[in-house]
């Protein structure tokens, strides 16, 4: 079960966050802001706090807690996917991936999304809801 | 492969960390094969780590509204397994990132060494404010050993 799907952009910002099935705690939009700003930071020093020397780590990929797990795709640009699903839900890397498809062809493809900015897309909507549904929501 | 981490001033790598609510990195020690050119020193490294786990730890309990929620996080290079006790003590330790969930072993050492050997002591003292951290030669050695015997350890 996939509860929710954030898009981070590459300073920090929330630019996309939708709740898919109930679970988690409802929270206020700037809340969401706020954990996302903290996630941004988090995964930077994680990368930073690597107890492997010589090789460079990637930031956070997966957090585990006791009611969920949450999934975090960077792009090559900086854009991070986040999705948070239930501890037991396979292959969510998957998903992020086709996320990323999605987000490609339905924001950055449309002319009239001014890159960073919040998305408000139907058809991102419509496609991203149509991929949870079609993985076990 | 694990790194443990147990020398309070020795530079090399870092491990299992032993935290108080105030920051302090009670213990560090090391056990490990990595090298030594480290990304930043290693008290640099511990509030790095703190600040990540605080962090961590609120951001699951505003998404989850459980106390206690924040069980680890991996990356490509490593898996942080984070147990933190009813009274704030949060113990962490590195691990690669194949490795399942350390925390019962986590909550083993504070159950059977650092209660044992850092509570019980009359002379330890409760809070670490100068940062000089659990330097307990028994704690020390108990955790080396147990560590050391983790099927994980250097599988």
């Amino acid at each position: 079960m996939i509860f929710s799907v954030y898009i981070i952009n590459k300073a920090g910002g929330l630019i996309y966050q939708k709740d898919f099935n109930e679970g988690l705690a409802k929270l206020t939009s700037n809340e969401y802001l706020v954990l996302a700003g903290t996630f941004h930071s988090v995964h930077a020093i994680t990368s930073k706090i690597s107890p492997v020397r010589n090789v460079t780590s990637t930031g956070l990929e997966v957090l585990e807690a006791d009611t969920f797990k949450l999934c975090c795709y960077q792009t090559l640009t900086g854009t991070k996917f986040l999705i948070i699903a239930d501890p037991n839900h396979p292959n969510i890397d998957n998903v992020l991936h086709r996320a990323y498809d999605i987000y490609s062809d339905y924001v950055m493809k449309n002319p009239f999304y001014a890159p960073e900015m919040p998305i408000r897309s139907e058809l991102f909507d419509l496609n991203l809801a149509k991929l949870i549904k079609s993985v076990g929501g | 492969m694990i790194d443990e981490n147990i020398s309070s001033t020795s530079p090399p790598p870092s491990i299992s960390h032993l935290m108080s609510h105030h920051s302090t990195t009670s213990q560090l020690t090391n056990t490990s094969m990595l090298s030594d050119s480290r990304l930043v020193n290693i008290d640099e490294e511990a509030k790095l780590v703190y600040g990540v786990v605080f962090s961590l730890r609120n951001f699951v309990r505003k998404l989850s509204g459980s106390q206690d929620g924040f069980i680890s996080y991996r990356t490509s290079q490593y898996k942080l397994h984070y147990y933190e006790t009813p009274t704030g003590l949060k113990f962490i330790i590195n691990t690669d990132p194949n490795v399942e969930s350390l925390r019962p072993a986590l909550r083993q050492i504070y159950v059977n060494f650092y209660v044992e050997y850092v509570v019980k002591n009359p002379l330890s003292p409760v809070e670490h404010p100068g940062g000089d951290g659990v330097n307990n030669e028994y704690f020390r050695a108990a955790v080396d050993k147990f560590i050391k015997s983790l099927a994980v350890f250097d599988s």
